[in-house]
């Protein structure tokens, strides 16, 4: 008999969950992370996972309705029949996690208590705390370490996934990984192979994502063959703390929970911000969005705050851009009661208490709402067929992605507390389909059969590596120009986007990668290099980066948080009744040929030059049918009056 | 698994460090305080004292087995198994100079000391071992067994006369109170007694309190001594304790002793 | 706090291992001041530019990270001679405590792979010596977990916010390295996880048993969790020293939950004494 495997590359909440359903499934698994699981980038997620539930039900709420948030929210480019199948096991999902031990925060009664969030009318947020992500990931990784020590599952800690290993017809046999202490570079023959790496956000420098979440593994996909899609969608957050090595998060709860965001009037008031009186404080969320002041959706939020700072030049500090949020009008205990968590992190990383002095914060990218493309099989009823081998895997037989670093669920912008629900939900979903897959072949990786594939993949792996460590000194430094690479991304690819300073951008980053092709090592030691290690990723943040940059370059409107004010639609300004009706008509149907052009999955492949070359896919839109996305826009209620008289049918 | 190659004492890891909480608090701690507060009654009265060493010695040809098993074999498990406690850790007060981390080294040290302590008090006043040939061509000319239990103050007392040994047994008995003292609130811990900061802090006070009473008593009772065997009362106290011998030896309460040896 | 006099730069002296069992020695770096700095800033300046005081060109320094927002407690080390997170040690304050200079060193109760980058399998492995995870029967639908009180979430909260990052291990004198030399070259991870088990569990696992034992499912394995607290290496070991509580970046109630184990372990010895 022989022994077939999967391999998991990356411990985050995808990946965990994914590996201890197959293990209860009686599956041979691999768990491959760069750090111990128990590090990874999930444990950053603060406020909370969403789904309908027992309270919002009663309000009317419904898993159709999260699916109509999502998709609404997302600006319907996402399938829908994956989303319809997460909205449809959110329930379920948070019930194991409370099996599991997660120690969501309770009611009086004793039930899980929830919050709201952002892009949606109901409470469907649960919450353990600021560290909701923290919480999920430990308890899935318990599970892991039970059926660790059970056998079923082997830990792979401490590897950096080099690429997969792709046999005679382009099936994934396995992948090649390096050591990050001894650098022993070696195959790991796999009848599956699951990519939940997370997302990219190294690509931009300084974000609010972990050091390891560079997107190399994605782009060795790529570079493979695997398809990317709408990497032009990156998710800029609208409240971080910057930082000289990282943006640190600041939960969209402190809006929630009653903060204000607003710069003085005057430009650079050099007084204390409690000494500016009110009258001489700019609350511009509030002023330009009466109804939802400052809980705007995240992209809207994102723009007006670096608007402010740029275009208007009323940053509060003269060095460098941000704006006040503003919590010190609401009482001590109460902050420290339902904010503690996230205040406590701000004054540990500023040395400022955010109870008494205003904090300053400003956009940062957070989540890569593209990623590797994958497939899904749809059910009669329009959600997801079950233990479908095809859902989540990528154009490659055998490799499989899953969590942030797939491209499934939130279209051109993720609703907050959506990505959490997510990665559990296709790590979970997966599994079964992953089984039939194995049940599908008729032989394993591990046969002796393969072993030329396997030495053979693991030779071009280790002759590069050698190469680099033979390199020459002198050259230019990998650390320099991933700080460069991180300005021209975040200059060109972030908030506001215009095709010239993307194409002028794309030029820089041929020309870096390049430069970075023929950097050289400060260390040239083959014993933990954490030096070629990041600079073999910084290679590969290229493909990407490039990707993200054409993508964004050719796709000329504006949708979730990809905005190009070229392409906006203004709102209607006008006065006179018919006159408004008139230009709304208009309004709409310059939407619907916006939506004909462009509502497409941006499919990047690489050519032989490892150049990105872009082609476009319908989305699946048959359960809900796009409208346009209103939010605080000049004249909306005439537009979406107008719409439904279009559409009343 | 490699249950053979495990020696008994990790085997019972548990037990025998619960046995050594355990043996520190009773019978060693209650026989400390019990040992301080006698002997503390010399400054009231000699003949106090004295009654109450009859009283011990009433039980004649039991009492070293009592000893033993109530007191010296209590005493050498818990001080052997605490060296090895103390070989097993690393203190660093240096990097972590916290107030228990203080407390956790000091136990130790005191631990030590008054194990030490221990050793020499019992051979300096009872010379270890009883056999008469042990007494006298060992223990005697090497300045031990001082005591004679007929002339229980003035003995003693006549053993302390010496500054240096004084002020040895004045280190022995605080090092042996603050162990029992801070002993007793980590034995809450270990035994779970007392669980939150806040009830550990409320002990601690009462464990300080208790250990700066007991020290009290203690300091009254090694001075009270050295009093009792100062020149210019060792003649009179001798003279009570002579009294007494004879009254019990008459009363038939003891048999005449080769031990009554002045 | 930072006063007004701000220096151009600082020192950086940071204890360097090339590889297990070889010397270690100081190497000692310039860093230009900057506002808002961090460890691991300085750690990545040095990264781009790894020259030492003395002019030579050296090595980058090795180090961990991740999160950068102490959650995932990767980059603990020894900054000032104290166990801490490297992103959360912000230079402002090091050098008001210390002015002109920070030192950095590895963990000194695990092995070093390289500088500052040790091998903490030790304090996973504690982790399933204590069964520290919740034994339910499947990943099926089953409806929601037991209902709990907020007083039993805000007790069990707290020891849940562990990341594993080894503080309590690292300040705690009871805690020794263990030393796997003797098994040579190739130690196998048997000899290694045996090696570990007679080893004191450290306050982080003591924790995490009596999180467990606390939850209303944990509560069916509880036994089995005391045993493991009470087996060579468990409980007993503690020395009540309390530094654990101390240096916890989380200010997890570590010596509450030594004291709970203490009680329960006790209650259980008596129960399988007389029940037996």
């Amino acid at each position: 008999m022989f022994q077939q495997r999967v391999l998991i590359v990356g411990g985050g909440l995808a990946g965990l969950a994914a590996s201890m359903k197959l293990a209860e499934l009686g599956v041979q698994t691999s768990v491959m992370s760069l750090t111990p699981v128990k590090r990874s980038h999930s444990v950053c997620a603060q406020g909370g996972i969403n789904s309908v539930n027992e309270l919002t039900r009663q309000e009317g709420d419904s898993e159709w309705l999260h699916l109509d948030d999502t998709v609404y929210g997302g600006d319907f480019l996402q399938h829908q029949p994956p989303v319809k199948e997460m909205v449809d096991w959110g329930p379920r999902i948070i019930d194991l996690m409370d099996r599991l031990g997660v120690p969501f925060n309770r009611t009086p009664e004793g039930f899980r208590d929830q919050r709201r969030f952002g892009g949606t009318l109901h409470k469907r947020t649960a919450f353990a705390g600021a560290t909701t992500g923290q919480q999920l990931l430990y308890a899935l990784d318990e599970q892991v370490r039970r059926w660790q020590s059970a056998g079923r599952i082997a830990m792979v800690e401490g590897w950096d996934f080099l690429g997969p290993i792709l046999d005679d017809q382009g099936r994934c046999r396995g992948a090649v990984a390096q050591n990050l202490i001894t650098m022993e570079i070696r195959p790991f023959p796999a009848d599956v192979v699951v990519l939940a790496t997370g997302g990219c956000g190294l690509i931009f420098g300084r974000s609010t994502m972990s050091m390891a979440s560079t997107g190399s593994a994605a782009s060795r996909a790529v570079q493979a063959g695997a398809r990317y899609a709408n990497g032009e969608f990156i998710q800029v957050h609208p409240t971080a703390i910057p930082g000289a090595d990282k943006l640190r998060l600041m939960s969209e709860s402190a809006r929630g929970e009653g903060g204000r965001v607003w710069v003085p009037r005057t430009p650079q008031d050099p007084r204390p911000p409690r000494d500016i009186p009110e009258n001489e404080r700019y609350y511009f969320l509030e002023e330009r969005y009466p109804t939802y002041g400052n809980l705007v959706p995240r992209d809207i939020a994102t723009r007006e705050i670096f608007d402010i700072c740029v275009n208007d030049g009323l940053s509060v500090d003269p060095e460098k851009p941000c704006v006040y949020l503003d919590l010190t009008h609401i009482p001590r205990d109460e902050l420290d009661r339902k904010l503690g968590g996230i205040l406590r992190i701000y004054e540990k990383f500023q040395g400022v208490d955010p109870r008494e002095v205003p904090m300053k914060i400003f956009p940062a990218v957070h989540y890569s709402m593209g990623g590797l493309w994958v497939d899904y099989e749809r059910s009669a009823s329009g959600g997801l067929a079950k233990g479908s081998p095809k859902t989540h895997q990528t154009n490659i037989p055998g490799l499989y992605a899953i969590g942030e670093c797939d491209y499934h669920y939130h279209g051109a912008n993720r609703l907050g507390a959506n990505s959490l629900l997510s990665c559990i939900f296709s790590g979970l979903f997966v599994a079964p389909g992953i089984q039939s897959m194995l049940g599908s072949l008729s032989d394993s990786a591990s046969d002796a059969k393969y072993d030329p594939l396997m030495q053979s993949a693991q030779a071009d792996h280790q002759k590069s590596h050698d190469k680099w460590l033979q390199r020459d000194i002198g050259g230019d430094n990998p650390y320099l120009i991933h700080l460069e690479l991180g300005q021209i991304m975040t200059s060109a690819a972030t908030v506001v986007r215009h095709n010239r300073t993307i194409t002028e951008a794309i030029e820089k980053v041929n020309e870096l990668a390049e430069r970075a092709k023929k950097c050289s090592l400060s260390d040239r030691g083959n014993w933990t290099n954490q030096n070629v290690i990041f600079t073999k990723a910084l290679i590969d943040m290229f493909p990407l980066a490039k990707a993200i940059l054409h993508g964004a370059l050719a796709r000329d409107e504006c949708r979730g948080a990809h905005y190009k004010p070229e392409f906006d639609m203004p709102g209607i300004e006008s006065d006179d009744p018919a006159e408004r009706h008139r230009q709304a008509e208009e309004w709409c149907t310059k939407f619907e040929e916006k939506n004909k052009k462009w509502l497409k999955t941006t499919i990047a492949v690489l050519d032989g030059k490892g150049e990105p070359s872009l082609g476009y896919e319908e989305v699946d839109i048959s359960l809900i049918p796009p409208r346009p996305r209103l939010y605080g826009l000049v004249g909306a209620e005439i537009i979406e009056e107008v719409w439904k008289e279009q559409h009343a049918h | 698994m490699n249950q053979p190659t495990v020696s008994f004492l990790a085997r019972h890891e548990f037990l025998i460090r619960r046995l050594h909480s355990l043996t520190g608090i009773v019978p060693i701690g209650v026989f400390l305080c019990i040992h301080l507060a006698v002997n503390a009654s010399v400054i009231e009265d000699v003949t106090a004292f004295q009654k109450a060493v009859y009283q011990i010695h009433s039980l004649g040809g039991l009492l070293p087995f009592v000893e033993w098993a109530l007191i010296f074999l209590p005493i050498l498990f818990h001080g052997i198994l605490g060296v090895l406690i103390l070989l097993g850790g690393s203190s660093n007060t240096g990097d972590y100079p916290y107030a228990e981390n203080y407390r956790y080294l000091l136990q130790r040290a005191t631990g030590l000391i008054a194990g030490l302590f221990i050793l020499w008090h019992v051979f300096h006043m009872h010379g270890w071992f009883h056999f008469r040939w042990w007494i006298d061509g060992i223990a005697a000319p090497l300045g031990g067994a001082l005591f004679r239990p007929f002339h229980a103050a003035s003995t003693a007392g006549a053993a302390l006369q010496n500054g240096y040994v004084t002020t040895l047994y004045l280190i022995g008995i605080l090092a042996s109170v603050f162990h029992l003292a801070n002993g007793l609130w980590t034995a809450g811990i270990t035994w779970g007694i007392w669980t939150s900061p806040n009830a550990q802090k409320k002990i601690w006070r009462f464990c300080a309190a208790f250990g700066i009473i007991l020290a009290a008593i203690g300091t009254s009772a090694l001075f009270g001594m050295r009093h009792a065997g100062k020149s210019e009362t060792f003649e009179t106290i001798q003279g009570i304790e002579n009294r007494m011998y004879e009254i019990r030896v008459e009363l038939g309460d003891i048999r005449s002793s080769e031990d009554k040896r002045s | 706090m930072t006063t007004s006099g701000k220096p151009a730069s600082f020192e950086v002296r940071i204890l360097r291992q090339d590889a297990p069992g070889e010397p270690s020695r100081w190497e000692r770096f310039r860093v230009p001041y900057e506002t808002d700095m961090n460890v691991i800033s300085v750690l990545q300046k040095i990264a781009a530019n790894p020259r030492t005081i003395d002019g030579r060109d050296v090595a980058p320094v090795a180090w961990e990270s991740n999160c950068l927002e102490e959650v995932c407690g990767a980059c603990t080390m020894v900054i000032n001679g104290r166990v801490r997170q490297a992103c959360s040690a912000l230079v402002d304050q090091l050098l008001a405590d210390r002015p002109g200079e920070i030192e950095l060193r590895p963990m000194s109760k695990f092995p070093v792979y390289r500088d500052l980058v040790v091998d903490r399998q030790r304090l996973f492995r504690s982790l399933v010596r204590v069964r520290a995870w919740l034994p339910i029967d499947d990943y099926s639908d089953r409806g929601p977990g037991p209902r709990q009180s907020q007083a039993e979430q805000e007790q069990a909260y707290p020891l849940t916010e562990c990341m594993s990052c080894g503080c309590c291990l690292e300040a705690c004198p009871q805690f020794q390295k263990v030393d796997l030399s003797e098994y040579g070259e190739g130690t196998s991870d048997e000899q290694r996880n045996a090696a570990f088990d007679r080893s004191f569990l450290g306050a982080h696992a003591i924790s995490q048993a009596m999180l467990f034992n606390g939850h209303p499912i944990g509560k069916t394995s509880a036994a089995e969790r005391l045993d493991a607290l009470m087996a060579e290496g468990g409980i007993q070991v503690c020395g009540n020293a309390q530094n654990c509580v101390a240096v916890c970046p989380k200010e997890i109630p570590l010596t509450t939950s030594i004291a709970r184990a203490g009680r329960a372990t006790t209650i259980h010895t008596i129960k399988k004494f007389f029940d037996h």
